[in-house]
């Protein structure tokens, strides 16, 4: 028998095989090693090709690989159509019972707003810095401007540990921190938590957060700083946002401002959450005073900068439309979990 | 503060309505609200109140029979504490509107009450603000008449001004109405004042000497033969307007100069001085003095006081004495007109407790130079309200002079500072309407600042009134934004975020507890030194916390109440102790706080499961490997506040603690079920976290193999000691060893156990023949058997 009319052969025999196999075709391997394997029928066709003669070579070469590849096309053909032929099943339980628990927590709200608002600073380059919440008085008061016996000190009814030390009110020292330890420029906001001595209600509690923010560069103009907290507010509350500044005073910036920012709620409109004002007071802000440059020992005729601190939980309590503040710090899980 | 607009209009007759008034004061940094007293009231009456019971289902209400001037009497429930029988009030009846029509009275029902109608308070009829109680009213007219003829008030619009302390010299009519006069554009009208004198000579009557140097100035008027009594009409309503109650002329009319040009003054009896004098002196030290309104003080050093030839009269710049009170009988009077040092004010009123109108205001500093008018003023209205004769010359002691201010202003420097583009005329015209007299050479001002304006003193503060008046708004805001490379620094608790994503997908909740804890709190759980704070709310936040634990258990106490089953809380947070090395004698951390409580979320495949150890420590272990923290391991060593507790360390670093909440703490937090509490410094996490070095292996492509082994052992022998030979003679080969059983029961002796371990070896060159495997096995099997006794099952 000539090699071609046993490649033939070999080409009948598979197919009919294959054709038995189609219904169950567990023994697809079997035939796959019988035909297409190392030692198989196709093989040993191929381990002839020495006896051909050297003009029939490559036309037996091309029919050999014609039947290899024709064979194994075959059998993926079953296996893939194999595959396909299963039909999909009835599922045969209840698919609405749920599924297994994965219990999920959540981030606090104060730090999903805190987050929110670094990373709308972080995108214009500021950098995180921190300072302690034990502080002295030179650092929460003094540096800052706000010497003893005055009343600017009324403006916030602080916990003392002692004469010189005290949880700190603001994190406006946290300003003073960096200065002391780095030279200018700084470009920097200081997030952490405060305290006041104040009775505990439904708007105010013993301690609370704040975030500072403290830009100091040479050239800087009170425009700059509005054009920065313009860029703030357009990203916490949208392009649509508008803003105003109102003078006003803190002994550590001149000239000091308070920004609001129109109602979202009511867009400008007048509402009750902004007492038909159509404005909502969200942050403080200034030029920083020379005097506090000059209790860091930077030198006021070259350096100027803006400073600005805004309290978390107001924004927390605006944007989420949570009434008490207490809520943020009693652990309710029924409240936690919304977050 | 309250400023009437009426009064305003004594200094400057405003055009702009008072919608702009209100939001061009407040442009102006003086943040302002306003609201409109003396509206007409129709339906509303003169009443008399006839009977006042108690009303039978409420503590606080009194149900009341009222002739409104009908044929019968009308019942009214009234909540005031000030009501009663046989008085004269406001009726509003049925049908009336209040609150600017928005209020409408309708029949109503009180707990069971029918009532007709609303006795009404001050501030419910715009009279003034007074809302403690219900107006009585003193009037002849007949009952039920409408209460616009019986209250005559006249319209005016009261501002509600929250000022900054910075700005003293607008706690005045006078000062406000500056203001208004830079949004006027025009400037305000003084008053003048004209005094008639008689022929005597002040300096015969009384002497004047200045001791101190925090008195710069001290002058005085004296007013003989005044008849004390009730004040006139217009006095009453411009000091009720602004919600001051009359009390007498003399009084009333120092009250009123008061709050028109903002010096404060005090009038003294002048028959009760010895020796005519005034002395101004420091205190001695624990010197007792009893003000005015009966309270015996003790003073300390700094106390200013001002004193007659004996003894002292008045607490400088705050209160007046008993001793030498103007009264009902007083007939002469000495009026002080006094310059004293801001913070000898301040601090005296401070240790004191007592803040006065007067220390309010000398606290944040008077006119220097309004003395003296003010004195005028007031010598002059004592005369026309209470009578009397002005005794010629005034004493005027005034041996300190404050230093003139001039500052030197530069247009060019105020440009670049504020990011204007300013004239020379525009900055000329904002320092006309702030009264600043200015020479200008160029683009440099030299500027004279009035003696009202004390918080101005450098440049700056001009730089501030300049944008202030040109308006906050009215500056342009940049529209770049630039930064230097070298301001950035690294951020240093960058971790902690990656730790609350990380928590929070494991199920835990964050928690932000108080950090203020009660001094048996601070005591639970540690013996590290806690801080306590001088002058504490309350008991219960009068330490610093130590622990984060309290905070926790508080909250875990909270939820359980309410039902809640399963709670899994993490608390990132500082703790603080005492620390002499450290400038506040106090040193922070920061550490992670976890608390396990409850049971597993029901589910219809499985039974509920408690929280236990190994749940616990396996989500500890999970942890620090998200966190990259290296050879943790787990040390018993039960610790304060546990029933038993284990020390989490890598490598040898102190990591935290975890374990079972001690039933002792459960009772404390008022929790009944067990907790499962960890603590873990977060530093050290922070510090091993980012200094962990990650190193890339390239996946082994030979296959590993695996063997089970199954050992019987004695109970006492800890698994850590069977994996640590297993290791060690295992050595590079074994790639893994795993627990999958472990059988403490009857089928095998009581003192041993039974645990089978899965071992997975693996080459990193070649795949690994059986022989090599099975020699290692047994090596294993021998070692273990010799070191720990075991027996393979």
């Amino acid at each position: 028998m000539s090699l071609f009319q046993q490649i033939d052969e070999i080409k009948g025999q598979f197919q009919t095989e294959l054709k038995s196999l189609e219904s169950s075709s567990e023994n697809y391997e079997q035939i796959k090693n019988k035909y297409l394997g190392r030692k198989g029928l196709i093989a040993g066709l191929f381990s002839q090709m020495g006896k051909v003669s050297a003009e029939d070579r490559p036309k037996m070469g091309q029919a050999l690989n014609e039947l290899k590849s024709e064979c194994t096309q075959l059998l993926e053909n079953v296996v893939a159509g194999s595959d396909n032929s299963s039909e999909s099943v009835t599922i045969d339980f209840d698919s609405t019972l749920p599924g297994n628990p994965i219990s999920q927590g959540s981030v606090h709200p104060l730090t999903l707003v805190l987050n929110e608002i670094q990373d709308i600073f972080k995108k214009i380059g500021f950098s995180i810095a921190y300072g302690p919440e034990i502080d002295t008085d030179f650092y929460n008061f003094e540096a800052l401007n706000i010497p003893k016996h005055h009343p600017a000190r009324d403006m916030q009814d602080t916990f003392y540990i002692s004469d010189e030390v005290m949880l700190r009110t603001h994190t406006s020292g946290s300003q003073i921190h960096f200065m002391k330890e780095h030279n200018p420029p700084v470009r920097i906001i200081a997030p952490g938590r405060v305290y006041r001595n104040e009775d505990i209600s439904v708007r105010s509690y013993c301690l609370f957060h704040q975030i500072e923010g403290l830009y100091v560069d040479k050239h800087v103009t009170f425009a700059d700083l509005k054009g920065t907290l313009n860029y703030f507010a357009k990203q916490l509350y949208g392009e649509n946002v508008k803003t105003r500044f109102r003078p006003s005073f803190f002994p550590f910036t001149e000239p000091s401002a308070e920004m609001d920012v129109s109602c979202i709620f009511c867009n400008g409109n007048g509402c009750n959450i902004c007492k038909y004002a159509g404005w909502l007071e969200i942050l403080g802000c200034g030029m920083v005073d020379p005097e506090v440059f000059k209790s860091v020992d930077y030198d006021t005729n070259v350096w100027k900068g803006y400073a600005f601190g805004l309290g978390i939980e107001r924004i927390a309590m605006l944007k989420y439309g949570v009434k008490d503040i207490r809520m943020f710090f009693e652990g309710d899980t029924r409240f936690l979990r919304q977050f | 503060m309250k400023i009437s607009l009426k009064w305003i209009n004594d200094f400057i007759k405003t055009k702009l309505s008072t919608d702009e008034l209100e939001v061009g004061l407040t442009d102006l940094g003086l943040e302002c609200t306003k609201e409109e007293i003396g509206k007409s009231f129709t339906n509303v009456v003169l009443g008399k109140v006839e009977t006042c019971k108690p009303h039978p289902d409420s503590d606080h209400l009194s149900v009341c029979e009222v002739n409104i001037g009908d044929e019968e009497l009308s019942t009214i429930v009234c909540g005031a504490p000030n009501v009663k029988a046989d008085i004269l009030v406001p009726v509003a009846k049925v049908g009336a509107t209040l609150d600017n029509g928005s209020f409408k009275i309708k029949k109503a029902k009180l707990r069971g009450v029918k009532s007709h109608g609303m006795i009404c308070s001050g501030k419910e009829l715009q009279l003034n603000s007074d809302h403690d109680g219900i107006l009585i009213i003193d009037s002849e007219k007949n009952i039920g008449s409408p209460i616009d003829d019986v209250i005559k008030t006249e319209s005016d619009t009261i501002f509600e001004i929250d000022l900054t302390p910075n700005r003293g010299d607008c706690l005045s009519h006078l000062g406000v109405a500056r203001e208004v006069g830079i949004l006027e554009k025009q400037s305000i009208q003084t008053r003048s004042v004209s005094i008639t004198e008689n022929s005597e000579s002040i300096t015969n009557l009384v002497s004047i000497n200045i001791e101190s140097d925090a008195c710069y100035r001290y002058a005085s008027r004296v007013v003989k033969n005044v008849e004390i009594g009730p004040s006139p009409n217009w006095l009453v309503k411009r000091l009720n307007a602004i919600g001051q109650k009359s009390i007498n002329n003399v009084v009333d009319v120092a009250n009123y100069v008061l709050h028109d040009s903002g010096h404060p003054m005090h009038t003294f009896d002048l028959d009760t001085l010895v020796d005519k004098t005034i002395n101004v002196r420091f205190a001695e030290d624990k010197e007792k003095f009893t003000t005015l309104d009966g309270v015996k003080r003790e003073l300390r050093d700094y106390h200013l006081l001002i004193c007659d030839g004996q003894k002292p009269i008045a607490l400088a710049g705050m209160m007046g004495g008993e001793n030498s009170e103007v009264t009902k009988e007083t007939t002469n009077i000495l009026i002080e007109s006094a310059y004293f040092e801001p913070t000898v004010v301040r601090k005296g009123a401070k240790k004191l407790d007592l803040s006065t109108e007067a220390s309010k205001r000398f606290e944040r500093d008077t006119d220097i130079e309004n003395i003296i008018p003010a004195l005028d003023q007031l010598a002059s209205l004592i005369q026309e309200v209470a009578g009397g004769e002005i005794v010629g010359g005034v004493i005027d002691n005034y041996p300190k002079q404050k230093i003139e201010n001039s500052i030197a202003f530069s247009l060019e420097k105020c440009n670049e500072f504020l990011g204007t583009d300013l004239s020379k005329l525009d900055v000329s015209e904002i320092f006309n309407s702030l009264d600043i007299a200015y020479k200008n050479t160029e683009d440099e001002f030299t500027c004279n600042i009035p003696t009202f304006r004390n918080d101005l003193e450098r440049e700056v503060d001009l730089f501030e009134e300049v944008a202030r008046v040109f308006g906050y708004n009215n500056i342009p805001d940049s529209l770049q934004f630039s930064g230097s490379y070298s301001a950035f620094v690294q951020d240093t608790q960058i971790l902690d975020c990656k730790i609350r994503e990380y928590l929070a997908n494991r199920g835990f909740h964050e928690h932000y507890s108080n950090s203020l804890n009660s001094e048996s709190e601070v005591s639970h759980f540690t013996e590290i030194a806690s801080i306590p704070i001088a002058n504490p709310l309350n008991r219960e936040m009068a330490f610093m916390r130590n622990s984060l634990f309290p905070g926790m258990l508080k909250a875990i106490s909270f939820n359980e109440k309410r039902n809640q089953k399963n709670i899994q809380l993490f608390e990132i947070g500082a703790i603080h102790q005492q620390d002499d090395k450290s400038e506040t004698k106090t040193s922070e951390s920061f550490n992670l706080g976890l608390v396990w409580f409850g049971e597993s979320q029901m589910h219809w495949k499985k039974t509920k499961e408690n929280v236990e150890f190994f749940k616990v420590k396996g989500e500890l272990e999970s942890l620090c490997n998200f966190l990259n923290i290296p050879k943790i391991r787990f040390v018993e060593n039960t610790s304060m506040g546990f029933s038993y507790s284990v020390e989490i360390f890598s490598r040898k670093t102190y990591l935290g603690r975890f374990g079972l909440i001690h039933e002792k703490q459960n009772k404390n937090y008022d929790i009944k079920r067990d907790v499962f509490a960890c603590e873990l410094n977060l530093e050290t996490l922070r510090d091993i976290s980012q200094n962990s070095k990650f190193i890339f292996r390239e996946p082994v492509p030979f296959p590993s193999a695996s063997r089970d082994i199954a050992l019987l052992v004695d109970k006492t022998i800890s698994v850590e000691k069977l994996q640590r030979t297993i290791k060690n003679v295992g050595g590079e080969l074994l790639i893994d060893s795993t627990i999958f059983d472990l059988y403490e029961g009857n089928k095998i002796n009581s003192n041993k156990k039974s645990i089978a371990f899965s071992l997975t070896f693996q080459a990193k060159d070649k795949t690994l023949n059986d022989s090599t495997i099975d020699s290692i096995m047994q090596k294993i099997l021998d070692k273990l058997s010799k070191e720990h006794q075991s027996i393979q099952r």
